[in-house]
């Protein structure tokens, strides 16, 4: 099974937004290693072009079953040691996300100078608009659709999201 | 919503317009009294229509005020759903407000919000849209599009298309659109789109269409530091405009559009899209949250993202602002 697109772009995201330096992720068909090409981490770039990580395809004949989850899963240490939201796959399992349900751009508030619809820490219900996607003029709001306390917001205002991206990280009850 | 007796006289003099009809038959159709009747007139009368009444003839509509009052609209409109049930409100702060909450209960597939004057214009991310009274048009339009979610920006697209249309068809004006939906006379920003969605992934349990447009307002009205980038339909024609009747050829030709999408596809709302873009094929600038990008407008993607040729290839823009130049 090859990675998808969207989960390649996710990756980039993911590690580009990290201190990670390096990363190498396999399953049964494909390798993926991703390097930066200095040691200086993306944070606030606004044009990340500089920074971007290096991605290599290595086509893996050799199946190695076993250790890939384990693959997968061991860069979470690294990116729970960083300040930055970066990795929310690898958050405690049993919270809730909330994605992106399209290509846009992520704003926290109806307006720049307005509050924002949900910070940390805030208590939402099903019906509770968090955030609005905007592509091509058209702005969606979206809507919690689960009971429950904002954890985490996991991306920046203004910041350009992917469809099906996780954007908050929300706590049940 | 329920015609008052006002509202369905005026509709039987405009039926009947530029002919007389009798107090008799005009107290038959509405189904009140003659003396009825005549308290009636007194106040459209004091609402700014000449009525003219003439002994053995009846009563004549003479002059009607631009007002965009629904029997006003509906004397006009040729559609199956678009504006046959509309809102309407003398003033009010925003018909997007409006329109949420009539989509939230029950408002139908092109139901319509239409305001006299409206108070502060919600434009994109809170900004004001400049409305002088009784100037414009503001109207919000409710759509249950049986579309993806992730299809929804091609209503914006769609949507300048069909406003592109209704006012060409009206004034003979010529309009290019801005990426997304602004509408642009020689240059000049006429008409602004803001479109609000709620819905899931797979479903889009309404779309407001939002569009606030220049027709009526003077030179003097606007202020000095956008005169060079705004710009009314009266301004450039010469002449004012009734706006019931614009309204009522924008809504036709938007379900046409509609319709159009939802039988055949995006394709043929793209290409007309493309034909008339601003810069089409000459370089612009675009700003982005994430930083500017300069190159060439290619035109649109089938998501109706901007398709940009940069130095690295062609790129694709979801949201962005494309400044006017200033002339």
């Amino acid at each position: 099974m090859a990675f998808k697109m969207h989960e390649i772009r996710e990756l980039i995201r993911l590690i580009d937004e990290s201190q990670i330096e390096e990363f190498e992720i396999q399953n049964e068909e494909t390798t993926i290693k991703m390097k930066k090409n200095n040691g200086v981490t993306a944070q606030t770039v606004s044009i990340p072009v500089a920074t971007q990580p290096v991605i290599q395809h290595v086509e893996q004949p050799t199946p190695v079953a076993a250790p890939v989850a384990a693959e997968v899963a061991s860069p979470a240490p690294v990116v729970e040691a960083t300040p930055v939201a970066a990795a929310p796959d690898m958050e405690d399992a049993t919270l809730h996300k909330i994605v992106s349900p399209m290509v846009g751009t992520f704003y926290r508030a109806p307006s720049p100078d307005s509050q924002p619809y949900a910070k940390e820490g805030d208590l939402v219900q099903n019906e509770t608009i968090v955030c609005i996607v905007e592509a091509m003029k058209l702005m969606n709001e979206i809507d919690a659709d689960v009971k429950g306390t904002i954890v985490k917001v996991l991306v920046e205002n203004g910041q350009l999201v992917e469809y099906g991206q996780p954007l908050f990280l929300v706590k049940t009850s | 919503m329920p015609q008052s007796i006002r509202d369905e006289i005026l509709a039987v003099l405009l039926d009947r317009q530029p002919n007389y009809l009798s107090g008799e038959e005009l107290s038959h159709k509405v189904g009140v009294s003659r003396a009825a009747i005549w308290k009636h007139m007194e106040e459209l009368r004091a609402g700014g229509y000449e009525i003219e009444a003439k002994p053995r003839s009846g009563y004549r509509l003479v002059y009607r005020p631009d007002r965009v009052a629904p029997e006003e609209i509906y004397s006009h409109l040729q559609t199956k759903r678009f504006g046959r049930e509309i809102q309407y409100q003398n003033h009010t702060p925003s018909t997007q407000i409006i329109a949420h909450q009539w989509a939230k209960e029950d408002a139908p597939e092109g139901a319509v919000v239409i305001a006299d004057e409206q108070g502060d214009g919600k434009g994109r991310l809170g900004r004001v849209w400049h409305s002088p009274p009784r100037t414009g048009i503001w109207m919000s339009l409710i759509l249950r599009p049986p579309i993806a979610l992730q299809s929804a920006s091609h209503l914006t697209i769609l949507t300048s298309v069909g406003i592109k249309r209704g006012i060409e068809r009206v004034t003979g004006l010529d309009i290019q659109i801005k990426w997304p939906n602004d509408l642009l006379i020689v240059g000049k920003k006429v008409c602004g789109v803001l479109t609000e969605i709620r819905g899931e992934q797979d479903c889009i349990h309404y779309a407001i269409i939002g569009i606030g447009m220049n027709v009526n307002t003077k030179k003097q009205d606007f202020p000095k530091e956008i005169l060079d980038i705004a710009t009314s339909l009266t301004i450039e024609l010469g002449g004012d405009i009734h706006r019931a009747t614009l309204i009522a050829a924008v809504l036709e030709e938007l379900e046409e559009c509609y319709e159009r999408y939802l039988q055949e596809g995006f394709q043929t709302i793209q290409q007309e899209w493309e034909s008339s873009a601003y810069k089409m094929n000459q370089m612009i600038t675009v700003r982005t949250p994430q930083g500017n990008h300069t190159g060439i407008l290619k035109g649109l993607y089938d998501t109706g993202a901007l398709k940009l040729q940069v130095d690295q290839g062609t790129i694709a823009i979801y949201s962005a602002e494309i400044d006017i130049e200033k002339y």
